[in-house]
């Protein structure tokens, strides 16, 4: 009789994690939980040494070298990983091209949910319309409006402690 | 970093058969797939112990899903008893301890060839397609770059030029299966060889659905709440196959998409292709208390 063999304590993380980020992206501007809280259970669940990461924080720094995965800069990187919000910084992020739409980045960003812009989004994923609240000021979303020139664009996970909002680069957000 | 940083414990088999490397490549692109609704994502697609074409793309992603309290559906053209189906269903159950159902209504994760279930599918389900050929633009340019190219300036006309010499020869949409669907407005996909019956399922629908072809190593999805509009002039309507007055000749059940019998004499009879539907209808019939989830088809007509 074959026995079945138990998820590990990281491949249950690692699985948990990602059902909460796929269904962030699946169903934007909804939260879901991530089992553990902060960036580094989305480093565990996504990357390894094909990925190359930028990182605002030394501490991070350390625990995605440790994954393999070559540091770059953040026209380089095709995963973000930023505690702070540097709107500026973020203006060089990498879009992708029509040709391969894959090759924009994904954006993983610390955001306190339920203070700050109030927002509006539709697009697929949406059942009509979802309001939320997100602390990121509106120039941020003027750039991203700017840069996504959808297939084109990048793809941001909103992380506030345990939970996670995905807004990919299909949903049109409207600052209210 | 270091070996020894990078190294894992020793373990007979890795959790749900693929390697931990193998689910994070897997997880990355099926963000991508869900960020740009029907563009097909490129990915490694690792050996399965099955044969490329038998739905190692959907195991692939069925794989990467699954945890121990997961309820997996396999159906091959709607029947859950099939060989494949049924191989799928118990591999994947032997290796991540996920448990098994032949009940739509209570898996959480289906995975499928050829066939979406005829009961409506709930918001925290995962439709797993498995897909023999993602590229709906391959009978029309079998060069892949340019087929790549005309993605991505969204130049469908060969597409319609194929659907107008339909018309034009025969008098109707001769396409039967893996009809020809504009993503979100902007991406054509192949909704894999599903019939014309089941693509207005996954228009506007309430759960995901990823569609990966393991063969071609490729994956796309389409999220919740997402537009798929067949390809369709708009004055010659899209058209289901001619399924609403047929009926089951083991449940009874009519209105759904149904399996043709030939018969000995040179007729047809029918059999209800979502198999488990019929079972169930069959139980009810019998007395049993048997939960039938509404269905996407009414009466024959669609209304979701």
């Amino acid at each position: 009789m074959l026995t079945i063999s138990q998820p590990d304590a990281a491949e249950a993380r690692c699985n948990t994690t990602f059902e909460a980020l796929m269904w962030a992206m699946a169903r934007p501007g909804q939260v879901r939980d991530m089992g553990e809280p902060g960036l580094a259970p989305v480093v565990e669940a996504l990357i390894d040494r094909e990925c190359v990461v930028h990182t605002d924080s030394a501490r991070l720094a350390q625990f995605i070298a440790n994954t393999g995965a070559t540091p770059g800069t953040i026209e380089m990187a095709d995963h973000l990983f930023h505690e702070t919000l540097d709107i500026e910084a973020l203006a060089s992020v990498r879009c992708g091209t029509a040709l391969y739409p894959d090759d924009g980045a994904t954006v993983v960003l610390q955001a306190a949910h339920g203070t700050g812009t109030r927002l509006r989004l539709t697009g697929p994923g949406i059942d009509g319309v979802c309001d939320i609240t997100l602390a990121i000021p509106p120039a941020f979303w003027s750039l991203r409006a700017a840069l996504c020139a959808y297939p084109e664009g990048f793809d941001l996970l909103l992380v506030d402690a345990r939970a996670v909002i995905g807004i990919p680069r299909s949903t049109h957000v409207e600052v209210l | 970093m270091s070996l020894a940083s990078l190294t894992k414990p020793w373990a007979a088999t890795s959790y749900g058969f693929l390697d931990a490397s193998a689910k994070r490549e897997l997880r990355r692109k099926m963000l991508k797939a869900i960020a740009v609704p029907g563009c097909q994502m490129p990915y490694a697609s690792r050996e399965v112990p099955m044969a490329r074409g038998w739905g190692t793309g959907g195991l692939q992603v069925t794989l990467t899903l699954v945890n121990p309290a997961s309820t997996i559906k396999v159906i091959d053209q709607g029947a859950d008893d099939g060989v494949n189906a049924a191989s799928i269903r118990r591999f994947i159950s032997r290796v991540s301890g996920a448990g098994e159902t032949w009940d739509t209504l209570e898996a959480s994760i289906i995975q499928s060839r050829h066939r979406v279930p005829e009961e409506t599918m709930r918001e925290d389900q995962i439709l797993v397609l498995q897909v023999p050929n993602p590229e709906p633009l391959r009978g029309v340019e079998p060069n892949m770059s340019i087929a790549r190219q005309m993605h991505a300036d969204a130049d469908y006309g060969r597409l319609w030029l194929t659907l107008y010499e339909q018309l034009v020869r025969k008098g109707r949409i001769m396409q039967g299966a893996a009809y020809p669907s504009l993503v979100n407005g902007r991406h054509v996909m192949t909704p894999s060889p599903i019939p014309r019956w089941d693509v207005p399922k996954l228009n506007m629908a309430k759960h995901l659905t990823f569609l990966s072809a393991g063969r071609e190593k490729r994956l796309h999805a389409v999220p919740p709440y997402t537009k798929v509009e067949p390809l369709v002039f708009s004055d010659r309507p899209y058209r289901v196959e001619d399924h609403q007055d047929l009926v089951c000749r083991r449940s009874g059940i009519a209105g759904y998409f149904m399996n043709e019998i030939p018969q000995d004499d040179g007729s047809s009879s029918f059999e209800v292709s979502d198999s488990n539907l019929g079972i169930k209808a069959i139980r009810r019939a019998e007395g049993e208390t048997v939960d039938i989830g509404q269905t996407w088809y009414r009466g024959g007509e669609f209304s979701a």
